[in-house]
């Protein structure tokens, strides 16, 4: 290694049984509260036969049991994630503190309104920053998921149809470099997805587009920027063709972040857009959720958005849970509450003056990354990037070398991987997304690991590769153990 | 701007090293005519931390929390007490600020705990295998559905009218787009009636699904049923909305669920005002290859060490696209740490007696109920409805009762517009003492 | 890579043995190793019939999931039970013991490749 500037060392860490493990007789950990008391004699005809077996550590062994495993994991707090498409920023540690307040965590869904009106003012006042950044004039915040946003946006679009007495349009356009998600929310719209080959710069090709649009289209789903980090600047053609066709356009923000304060896709001609506030507006992934996906809309698709709905009148917050027009509830409540407040907080701490530079910062950084790489990489699309970059493994394919191995190694240099194949539309995909929260001596860092990898690859030193990662507490795990058997509980 | 590290400096020298002028020539691919000036958008402006803080702290006060409320509210979602290090844990950057971990090498500490997780959710509701989590009860009620009808390639989905009106909204929902009949079935009073149940399986029957205990808290024998599932060749889905419950009462597995889902707020989660919330779902072995969303398993790694990855990734979206189980690409990965948590500290001891306290304070509070209020018949686990003379003697009481800093219940016609408007979803967890029930009590008196 | 001569084959690399009115299927040496490591099979019904080119099976790997062709019409009469337990033997034994199923013919083998033209196929 010609370069010492990554930080990768061997950690303090320490092996961890399952909890199921410890062997000794529970302790008991917890003073409760309560009523201690009888249960009803037609209740105790109900009991449990068997106990469940929870084995119950006392408090100091519970949190060394968990504080150790959390040890074994990287996270954006200990290290760059420059996972494409995902958008791992930085989480204000201020937006945990005030979720948190008894105020806002200590509430119940189903108190008296008047006794919630301030949680519903932040919703509220939440759901018209969405819209007013995004460009749409309604919004919806039920939605758990951008998966989730995509469905709900989907039932709208239905919903929009069938009122049109349009019954028959049943089909979804789906670029070939589409998130999975797309055609499996199609599916449980009851809708199918025809995938539109892309040009060969990545982006939607508007004759391949034209060829589709008939009578039977609902829908386009598209991502923009697209999922190979490029803008489709044909945007308002393609809206317009597919409004004109009868279909309506929409939105997957998963790419948000490359146009927060600078432009709004509603000014660009999509009907609806899901927002992963998990992604642009910083709340923390928890490995793997909880996330919310809203999901903005235009004039033509508001009268359809789920129940319920917060609605203001003169001063005065409450609920509307019915609505004829509406296609329905899609979650078993207004949404996830925290997430959105979090998203609430970090909207506010950039406000009017500074939320272009999130995007601005954003994509500066994955050109930054692009212009560094490009010789040492194959960039499969020549231009400007937004804010994630795509290269592929073809230089180094020529040495034995795949984007696995690249991605492994990096694990060993102390980074996280970038996303690794996907999109599919080019072989052997690298994606960066470095967002808008990592400096530049961090960006620096990644690069020259990477230069480094390339460096190895082209001096034929390549084994280390294949070995790596080698650092971490568990090397390559065997996943094709862990499907054909799975075991997916404790059985001693 | 505090969350951004690059000094101007630093853009220069960037923007440079590409022979690039300014910040807008990386835009230039975005047409003129959408580019946004600055201060075009109509929001506030920035907001310091300590302004943050103040907003959300003058924001909070105004809303009336259970620091100084005693909560007899449920339908869902209840008042349990969480320990402090169960927040603790979650707040660790390590488990909070992780991405779902599809690097196993560098993320043994979320997926260790999600295996643990799975396997405590298990063994509480007794059934053979958990996934690692779903968004909440109602979507997970609807995936149960949309499994069921997978599995047994049949269509019909038979929902009893006792399971959550939100649960039943949402699965209505999700169903209405795809062939098939979904039907309701009534009930008798506040409780499940399994012979109407029963009575509408037919051979087109995908799933009955009634919830244990019910939305009114009723708990009653689903033996019946499971033998009308087994001759019709259909699953029984049970949807619950305390798994708490099943440290005390046969959990669904014994009660011989093919499916069971749920909420597992119950276990370490705030109220927060409906959510971030935590969904369940738990199956038999042999259906685990259709069970949607993330799913954790045990293996080896390169030198044989014993780790965890995510698997059976087949199912998923992201490779078999609109064949996939579900369109589900993230879980409640964060509610699943706490969850484990809150089940590490308890053991089987504690959550036995947080099901206990939670079932002896209702017991306590219905012995002791004046003639003019009548509490629904029948064994009920922590909830119950309380129906009252008319709508006008109801709201009375309920404005008595928030004067003694008492939510005494949800109006059930909030949570299902086909009730009378004289009936209250009354809760109680172990956070309701003594003192609490004799304020109750004491509360009703002024519609003597 | 393996191409017996006693076998039919299909472009989705599906192969069939005829013996009669009977015709076992299974998926092609080429198939297997595209697929990687095989780790599940999903295994049609006994009884069910499928039409030629309909997707009777799916096979699982790791990364991908993949349906399976029925190279001709017929009813099911017969699976690979085994293959529930140890579905690498479509990997290891992919003209074998990783059989998947069999069939009562109802069509004929017409339109299929030899071995000779399954290699040609192949090689184009």
């Amino acid at each position: 290694m010609s370069q010492t500037s990554y930080s990768a060392v061997s950690g303090i860490q320490h092996e961890e049984a399952l909890l199921f493990e410890h062997a000794h007789e529970a302790a008991k950990s917890i003073s409760l509260p309560g009523v201690e008391g009888d249960i009803s004699p037609e209740l105790q005809a109900f009991s449990r036969q068997e106990a469940a077996q929870i084995p119950g550590l006392s408090e100091p062994e519970t949190v060394r049991h968990f504080v150790r495993m959390s040890q074994w994991n990287h996270s954006i707090e200990t290290g760059f994630y420059p996972l494409g498409s995902c958008t791992m920023k930085y989480n204000p540690r201020v937006n945990e503190q005030v979720v948190r307040l008894p105020g806002l965590a200590d509430i119940h869904p189903d108190q008296p309104i008047d006794s919630v009106q301030g949680v519903l003012e932040l919703l509220y006042e939440l759901q018209t920053w969405l819209c007013e950044l995004a460009g749409f004039s309604d919004i919806t915040l039920q939605p758990a998921a951008g998966a989730q946003g995509e469905i709900t946006g989907l039932m709208m679009i239905r919903a929009c149809l069938d009122a049109r007495g349009e019954q028959h349009r049943k089909k979804v356009l789906v670029p070939d470099s589409a998130h999975g998600t797309n055609p499996a929310s199609a599916a449980l719209c009851g809708m199918h997805c025809v995938a539109l080959k892309s040009r060969p710069d990545g982006r939607i090709d508007l004759d391949e587009l034209k060829k589709h649009l008939d009578g039977d289209v609902a829908a386009l789903m598209m991502t923009n920027p697209n999922t190979a980090g490029a803008f489709e600047s044909d945007i308002k053609e393609i809206c317009q063709l597919v409004h004109d066709a009868g279909g309506l356009v929409y939105g997957d923000g998963a790419n948000l972040n490359a146009l927060v304060g600078v432009a709004r896709p509603g000014d660009m001609g999509i009907d609806c857009l899901h927002i992963n506030v998990h992604k642009t507006f910083s709340t923390p992934h928890g490995g793997g959720g909880p996330g919310a996906g809203p999901v903005v809309v235009n004039e033509i698709l508001a009268p359809y958005l789920p129940v319920p709905r917060i609605v203001k009148e003169g001063d005065v917050y409450r609920i509307e849970t019915h609505d004829e027009q509406s296609c329905g509830t899609v979650l078993g409540s207004l949404g996830q509450v925290g997430v959105l407040l979090r998203a609430h907080a970090y909207i506010a701490a950039f406000g009017r003056n500074h939320l272009h530079k999130i995007a601005q910062d954003a994509v500066l950084n994955a050109n930054y990354v692009l212009h560094r790489l490009k010789g040492a990489y194959h960039v499969p699309f020549e231009g400007l990037c937004k804010h994630e970059c795509l290269l592929t493994d073809e230089y180094q394919n020529k040495h034995g070398v795949k984007t696995l191995d690249i991605a492994k190694q990096l694990i060993d240099l102390g980074f996280h991987p970038m996303t690794i194949y996907f999109p599919l539309i080019v072989h052997g995909a690298m994606l960066i997304e470095p967002t808008e929260t990592e400096s530049k001596t961090t960006l620096d860092s990644f690069c020259d690991a990477m230069l480094d990898i390339a460096a190895q690859c082209e001096a034929g030193d390549t084994q280390v590769l294949h070995d790596a990662p080698v650092k971490p507490f568990r090397r390559r795990l065997d996943e094709t153990q862990a499907a054909r058997k799975p075991v997916l509980v404790w059985q001693k | 701007m505090r969350f951004l590290p690059h000094t101007n400096r630093d853009r220069i020298s960037m923007l440079e090293s590409m022979n690039m002028d300014s910040m807008s020539d990386l835009f230039t691919d975005i047409p003129r005519e959408f580019h946004l000036e600055e201060g075009d958008l109509n929001l506030p402006d920035a907001l310091s931390e300590a302004g943050i803080v103040r907003k959300f702290t003058q924001a909070a006060e105004k809303n009336s929390h259970m620091g100084h409320h005693h909560c007899f509210l449920g339908g869902g979602t209840y008042d349990h007490f969480v320990p402090a290090v169960v927040d603790y844990v979650i707040s660790r950057g390590e488990f909070l600020t992780a991405y779902t971990p599809y690097q196993p090498e560098i993320s043994q500490g979320t997926l260790q705990t999600l295996f643990e997780f799975q396997t405590m959710i298990a063994r509480l509701t007794g059934m053979d295998v958990s996934n690692a989590s779903m968004y909440e009860a109602a979507t997970a009620t609807a995936e149960a559905a949309l499994m069921a009808r997978r599995i047994t390639r049949k269509s019909k989905v038979i929902m009893a009218a006792s399971v959550n009106p939100r649960y039943r909204a949402v699965t209505q929902n999700y169903l209405s787009r795809l062939p098939g009949e979904y039907v309701e079935v009534n009930m008798d009073g506040f409780a499940t009636n399994v012979d109407k149940l029963i009575a509408g399986i037919d051979e087109t029957t995908a799933c009955v699904i009634v919830q244990y205990p019910d939305f009114y808290g009723s708990v009653y024998d689903l033996a019946a049923l499971r033998a009308a599932c087994d001759t019709a060749k259909c699953l029984m889905v049970i949807a619950f909305s305390d798994p708490t419950a099943f440290a005390l009462i046969q959990s669904p597995g014994e009660c011989g669920a093919d499916i069971a889902v749920g909420s597992g707020q119950s276990l370490g989660i705030p109220m927060g005002f409906g959510g971030p919330h935590l969904g369940l779902l738990t199956c038999k072995q042999k259906y685990v290859r259709q069970m949607p969303g993330r799913v954790c398993g045990m293996t080896t790694d390169a030198d044989g060490k014993r780790g965890f990855v995510l698997t059976l990734a087949t199912r998923e979206q992201h490779i078999r696209r609109e064949k996939a189980t579900s369109n589900i690409c993230s879980n409640q990965g964060l509610m699943c740490t706490a969850a484990a948590t809150y089940m590490t500290l308890m053991g089987d001891e504690s959550l036995k007696t947080v099901a206990t306290r939670s079932a002896a304070a209702l017991h306590r509070l219905v012995s002791q109920l004046p003639k003019h209020v009548q509490a629904a018949q029948g064994a009920r686990f922590h909830e119950t409805v309380l129906s009252f003379e008319n709508q006008q003697k109801r709201d009375l009481f309920l404005l008595e009762a928030r004067k003694q800093d008492i939510f005494a219940g949800i109006p059930l016609e909030q949570l299902d517009d086909t009730m009378d408007a004289r009936h209250l979803l009354v809760a109680t967890t172990e956070m309701i003492e003594d003192a609490d029930i004799q304020k109750y009590l004491t509360a009703l008196e002024v519609i003597a | 890579m393996s191409i017996p001569a006693n076998l039919k084959y299909t472009k989705e690399h599906e192969w069939v043995r005829i013996e009669g009115d009977t015709a076992t299927f299974g998926v092609s040496d080429h198939a297997q190793e595209a697929l990687g490591d095989i780790v599940f099979v999903e295994l049609p019904e006994i009884g069910r019939t499928v039409d030629a080119g309909e997707a009777y099976a799916v096979v699982e790997s790791i990364k991908a999931v993949s349906d399976v062709y029925a190279p001709v019409s017929g009813e099911i009469i017969e699976v690979n039970e085994a293959l529930e337990a140890a579905p690498e033997k479509v990997n290891t034994e992919p003209y074998g013991a990783g059989w998947i199923t069999k069939v009562k013919m109802s069509g004929n083998a017409d339109e299929l490749m030899s071995d000779d033209e399954y290699n040609t196929f192949l090689e184009e």
